[in-house]
């Protein structure tokens, strides 16, 4: 009896394994290995889940045993093990969760600090430089939560001088939060002008280029790059429309153009700026608004200048592909002789996250442009301009080596001031955060 | 049981190894609609899905001026997230994170989404934190939990967006 079972039981499963290699060879249906592995993964997580699931559901079953367990101790002596070690898993189940939701509640102040470097190599064909390697900026950002509605970022930057390295509080301002429409911060903040100087901060590993456009560059007098203030910001109803805003009062540039008045103001007028975009919900990925800023100039005693500094700018923001550009016009009047000056810059940058080898390389192309009258008081109050003409196209790419560090190599050729030789250059940077 | 009918279980159990495996489980395990549920104190029931991605970006972070949003959020790997980040976010795992650090180093939010490894912590953490949002697989909707509509449709629904 048992040997003709076993026969049978043979036939059956050579059949099975007969039929399972037999299966229908559809190359349309056949999911990829890597299909079949991430099915895999998936049905191990749900399974996890499921198990964590039943986990719960035992231990709460136990815990409810082991409170009846508890008042019948006195008749059922004999079996006090059971229901012990059954109130231990529920005590451990219980202090699990009580674990989870402590860790996902924020503690009061939280403070995170991310760090960013970057190391650069650049070489140019203009007389007079030399190539090589340079540090370049080292920046410590810090956010914390100090309560549900308050909280306070930082931003440190350390940069290679030839004889030190130059520290700089790049930000630091405490929030107020009202509600998703009214928020207020009070400290150094970068001027919401335009686009990129409130998009991007310090930190190359946050932007796809090398360098920030001309316009907006660190250390350049063309826009104020930071200011000392109060900023109210906040989303204002609209729909679909998406339309957020920010208005900003304080110091306004110092003497020294590139910098704010971190230590007080430079004359009685305070700046002001004000500024509106827009993110249609339909179009995500785009933005578009302008700003508005005005301040008084006191660059030496005795010269004041009024300033007046209109904005726009126009983004996709998605990385298939990337597009940004933005537009200023500085104005300035000379309050003496009451004469006007007007320049204006731009850029437009296009890139695109290529979707072979994991999206890690992104090409990128960028256009910029700056003109200034052949005489401008404000530009020229130094023997060197710190403003001077600019046309320049960059080429590069980028390749993101991890999910936080890259490698970016880029070829720039540019032309400035009026009657200029062109200036061809190599730029390669591996930036990244820790 | 007699030996000779382990040897039959086992012989059974080894045959049914031997036998392809079957598609169209694994083929509905991935129409399943994640649902998004938030505590039912929270003033929300239906949302668009313009909306839902406004606040998975950070962009909305108060339900009311006293009730801050709490986003959550599978870790990698889960069926959810990935959802998430196709269909909301529109962003690969690097971009998610990339996204998220120049979120808060902008000043524009204090902290990412905060990582739950499995539907019953999200279901948990939904039903202890005031505020909080989760995606979740539509099976595993807890009692505790509301489920928000996603274009006016809930999950199960045809045409609810979160699949």
């Amino acid at each position: 009896m048992f040997s003709r079972l076993l026969v049978v039981l043979a036939f059956l499963l050579a059949g099975c394994v007969l039929f399972a290699q037999s299966a229908p060879a559809s190359a349309g249906q056949e999911p990829s290995n890597q299909a079949l592995l991430d099915q895999i993964q998936q049905l191990q997580k749900r399974l996890t889940d499921m198990e964590e699931h039943q986990r719960r559901t035992d231990a709460a079953l136990a815990a409810l045993l082991g409170a009846q367990g508890v008042a019948d101790k006195t008749v059922q002596a004999s079996t006090p093990a059971a229901p012990a070690s059954e109130e231990h898993s529920a005590l451990q189940a219980g202090e699990h969760d009580h674990a989870q939701i402590r860790e996902a509640t924020i503690h009061y102040p939280s403070l995170q600090i991310r760090g960013f470097a970057d190391v650069d190599f650049a070489a140019t064909d203009q007389k007079g430089t030399t190539s090589g390697f340079d540090l370049g900026q080292f920046v410590l950002h810090f956010a914390s939560p100090l309560s549900a509605k308050v909280s306070y970022f930082g931003e440190l930057s350390f940069t290679a001088e030839p004889s030190t390295y130059d520290v700089s509080v790049e930000r630091s301002l405490v929030r107020y939060d009202y509600n998703d429409y009214f928020k207020m911060s009070f400290g150094k903040y970068h001027t919401p002008i335009g686009y990129w100087n409130n998009t991007f901060h310090h930190g190359a590993w946050l932007q796809t280029t090398i360098s920030r456009p001309e316009m907006v560059k660190f250390g350049g007098t063309f826009t104020p790059i930071h200011f000392v203030g109060l900023l109210a910001e906040g989303n204002i109803p609209s729909g679909g429309l998406g339309l957020a805003y920010s208005a900003g009062l304080g110091n306004g540039r110092s003497s020294i153009l590139s910098k704010a008045g971190d230590s007080g103001d430079i004359n009685d007028n305070r700046a002001w700026v004000a500024s509106l975009f827009a993110r249609p919900a339909r179009l995500y990925g785009l933005q578009f608004g302008g700003s508005v800023y005005r301040d008084k100039l006191t660059p030496t005693p005795g010269r004041n200048f009024d300033e007046w500094i209109e904005s726009a700018h126009l983004v996709w923001t998605k990385e298939h592909p990337e597009f940004l550009s933005e537009f200023s016009n500085v104005h300035h009047r000379d309050l003496q002789t009451l004469q006007t000056y007007n320049s204006q810059a731009f850029y437009i940058q296009l890139a695109y996250r290529l979707p072979w080898q994991e999206n890690k390389w992104k090409p990128y192309y960028r256009f910029e442009y700056i003109h200034r009258p052949n005489f401008e008081p404000v530009w020229d109050i130094n023997p060197t301009p710190s403003v001077e003409d600019l046309v320049g196209s960059t080429v590069g790419v980028r390749y993101d080596i991890t999910n936080y560090a890259a490698f970016k190599g880029e070829y720039r050729n540019t032309r400035r001031g009026v009657n200029e030789p062109r200036v061809n250059g190599a730029f390669f940077q591996t930036a990244f955060t820790f | 049981m007699p030996i000779r009918w382990k040897i039959v279980c086992g012989v059974l159990v080894l045959a049914s190894f031997s036998l392809p495996a079957p598609q169209h489980l694994f083929a509905q395990a991935h129409d399943v609609d994640v649902a998004v549920v938030v505590q039912p104190d929270t003033p929300v029931s239906n949302l668009s899905l313009a909306e839902v991605r406004k606040i998975f970006l950070g962009d909305r972070q108060y339900w009311t001026a006293n009730t801050p949003v709490v986003l959550l959020i599978r870790a990698p790997v889960a069926r959810e997230r990935d959802v998430v980040l196709k269909i909301i976010y529109q962003m690969s795992e690097s971009q998610f994170k990339q996204y998220w650090i120049a979120k808060i180093f902008r000043a524009e939010s204090v902290s990412a989404p905060k990582v739950v490894y499995s539907n019953d912590m999200a279901s948990e953490l939904v039903t202890a934190l005031p505020g909080a949002i989760a995606f979740v697989d539509s099976r595993d909707v807890r009692p505790g939990t509301k489920v928000v509509r996603v274009d006016g449709r809930l999950p199960g629904e045809p045409g609810y967006p979160l699949r």
